[in-house]
């Protein structure tokens, strides 16, 4: 019986691990293939983003169904942007049925920040309320409507969190608002403002969040001074500090990578001692190769057996 | 229709009232000179013009239409001479449309309320000597 | 009010190319109070068609009417004498202005001059922000007022999502973050306890209906 392995990893205690693999924006397999296999062992669920920004690539589901093949856990990331509810639910089935055991809901870019801009823009759910019927599915057996399933999707459920979004006031009552939909697990924006992030957690262990909901950091590791510009000034929600853009352009450009690196381990291991948070979700798309050498260089290698 | 024998045409010319309390006495001069070849629109403001009365002065013969506003800061009723500008500038964009140029309409700015007559000002844009008075 | 933006001109000229009798019509309500199909807009455009006419060295006829409303029957009414004299009607109606037109008069051709785009509100003297998309299952007092389908780009019924900035849409920075302004607005009414309860799914068949919604109301109809 295939289980997930997130769920078994956090449920035991352990700092989970987890990295995004970004598939191709063609046909071909083997890419997925390859990168399964550089985070094997290092990680103990890779997710998989759907069309993210509104770009069109390889669909989520069917890669989540090649790194399943390749022995990985799948985090199967859907949203809500590109399919009605009839679509979403009959994935959600598909996904299960394909041993797929971990699911992230979101609403999804934009379709107006991607190569497709004149798609329509579906949101007949939002991620909300995908969380509710996810889990409802799961564990009552009955779809949107009423009809009962012949068997009942086994999905380890989650979503995902800013806390660095905007209006700040009302993030963690958000954060609330998801555990109350059904998430079991949320993976956040990328963190590179520690003491926020701490503020953050701090209210979040005020309210009891904590124990409720497993919380894992996000990370993105910095290639060069120029993705950390971008990442501040063009990226919604997102929070890069002066003393991180001071850091890079304080290194010459060869050495960018190796500072990119550096900052990222430092943020892991912080996380590491940050009371209510239950692991980190590493976002090195397009670098899938740097994971091993982050998730090593944090002292979290190897992964538990569970 | 506009007629690209200019020798044919006419110059419309809107203005602000207020530039020249003695304009409708002012301009009898010219009228008189030039005849059907210059017509004087005198309105309250500059900002009462509409973008149709540009359009309807080239329709009716214009191959010009000037807009005579007061200076910057000086309208009389706080920012019609801005309104003018935008007023303006939606005109050239209709004709632009139609693949004529835009710059048969032309907005100037008059030296001040009393400090030129209508018959210096609109001499001055024909390009004609002073009158002898 | 309905808003609707004028056709670049050589769209329309395209359309009317092979005219030479045109009449104009406008509209005097949601249009005209966007400053796109009224009696002003109905001049601006026939003086363009005669401008361009006269570049051409073309002879067109084009009549000017403006009618109260075009979506009522009993106003179109009015230039039903006026359609044996001329080739092609250009309507400055809205999109329903130019089907009920349609349905009075079929026999002639009926080019629309606009781009219908929306239910909105004056926000100033021209400015006009979109706030109703029809949906037919108004909850507004749900989201303070504020539509979540009409103001939020992925009209979200739970937001805001994570793409909120500076109360900001990610998609354009000019557009406010709906869901920002409804949060604060329940904030500052007392009122945000109502966020936690999820809001459920939409029931998009009454938008989407099965073809056009129709009305009927028996009371209203004359015997």
């Amino acid at each position: 019986m295939i289980e997930s392995r997130l769920k078994k990893v956090l449920a035991a205690g352990h700092f989970a691990v987890t990295a995004e693999c970004g598939p191709p924006k063609g046909a071909d397999p083997e890419v997925i293939r390859k990168k399964g296999n550089l985070l094997k062992g290092f990680v103990d669920s890779v997710n998989v983003t759907d069309n993210q920004t509104g770009v069109v690539r390889l669909s989520s589901l069917a890669a989540c169904a090649i790194l399943r093949e390749e022995g990985l856990d799948p985090v199967l990331q859907m949203v809500t942007r590109d399919r009605n509810r009839i679509a979403l639910q009959s994935d959600v089935l598909g996904a299960s049925a394909l041993g797929i055991r971990n699911i992230l809901c979101l609403s999804g870019d934009h379709q107006s920040l991607g190569n497709q801009k004149g798609a329509k823009g579906v949101f007949d759910l939002d991620s909300m309320q995908l969380l509710q019927t996810v889990r409802q599915m799961r564990d009552k057996g009955i779809m949107l409507g009423g009809d009962r399933l012949n068997a009942n999707p086994a999905l380890f459920v989650g979503a995902v969190e800013n806390p660095f979004g905007d209006p700040q006031g009302y993030r963690v009552a958000r954060l609330a608002k998801k555990i109350r939909a059904g998430a079991e697990f949320i993976q956040t924006q990328c963190i590179y403002n520690l003491a926020r992030f701490s503020e953050f957690m701090t209210q979040v262990r005020d309210r009891g969040l904590d124990s409720k909901v497993f919380i894992l950091g996000g990370i993105t590791p910095l290639k060069s001074i120029r993705m950390a510009e971008f990442m501040r000034d063009s990226v919604a929600g997102m929070d890069v500090p002066d003393e991180i853009i001071a850091r890079m352009k304080g290194v010459p450009a060869k050495e960018q990578r190796q500072e990119g690196i550096k900052i990222a381990v430092e943020t892991i291991r912080a996380l590491k001692e940050l009371k209510g948070v239950h692991g980190v979700h590493i976002m090195a798309i397009e670098w899938e190769e740097v994971v091993p050498t982050l998730v090593e260089e944090a002292g979290l290698s190897p992964r538990p057996d569970v | 229709m506009s007629d690209p024998d200019h020798s044919d045409s006419t110059v419309a010319i809107f203005f602000c009232r207020q530039l020249d309390p003695e304009q409708d006495a002012n301009r009898r001069s010219l009228e008189k000179e030039l005849g059907p070849k210059v017509r004087f629109f005198p309105l309250p403001c500059s900002g009462r013009i509409e973008a149709l009365h540009f359009l309807k002065a080239l329709e009716t013969g214009a191959r010009k239409v000037y807009l005579v506003a007061c200076p910057e800061g000086a309208c009389r009723y706080g920012q019609g001479n801005v309104r003018a500008r935008k007023r303006l500038d939606f005109a050239k964009a209709l004709v632009r449309e139609v693949g004529m140029s835009d710059d048969c309409f032309e907005l100037v700015t008059a030296p001040g309320a009393g400090l030129a007559s209508m018959d210096e000002i609109a001499r001055g844009l024909l390009g004609l000597k002073p009158h002898r008075a | 009010m309905i808003t609707a933006e004028r056709k670049p001109f050589a769209e329309i000229k395209a359309a009317c190319a092979p005219y030479r009798r045109i009449l104009v019509v406008g509209c005097g309500t949601c249009v005209a109070e966007c400053a796109a199909g009224g009696e002003k807009e109905v001049a601006l455009l026939a003086s363009q068609l005669r401008l361009d006419a006269g570049k051409a060295r073309r002879t067109i006829d084009v009549k000017e009417v403006t009618l109260d409303r075009q979506c009522v029957y009993e106003f179109i009414d009015q230039i039903f004498p006026l359609v044996d004299q001329y080739d092609v009607i250009l309507s400055l109606g809205c999109g329903a202005g130019v089907q009920a037109m349609a349905e009075v008069l079929p026999k002639i051709h009926i080019v629309p001059a606009l781009n219908t785009t929306s239910i909105a509100e004056t926000m100033e003297q021209g400015v006009w922000r979109e706030d109703c998309r029809g949906c037919g299952d108004c909850k507004l007092d749900r989201f303070a007022d504020i539509c979540p389908i009409t103001r939020c780009a992925k009209g979200l019924f739970n937001g805001p999502c994570g793409g909120s900035k500076g109360g900001h849409c990610e998609v354009d920075p000019d557009v406010p973050c709906a869901w920002h302004l409804i949060i604060t607005r329940m904030e500052e009414t007392g009122r945000l306890d109502a966020m936690n309860e999820v809001e459920p799914p939409a029931d998009w068949a009454r938008t989407q209906g099965k073809g056009p919604r129709k009305i009927v109301r028996e009371d209203q109809k004359t015997p």
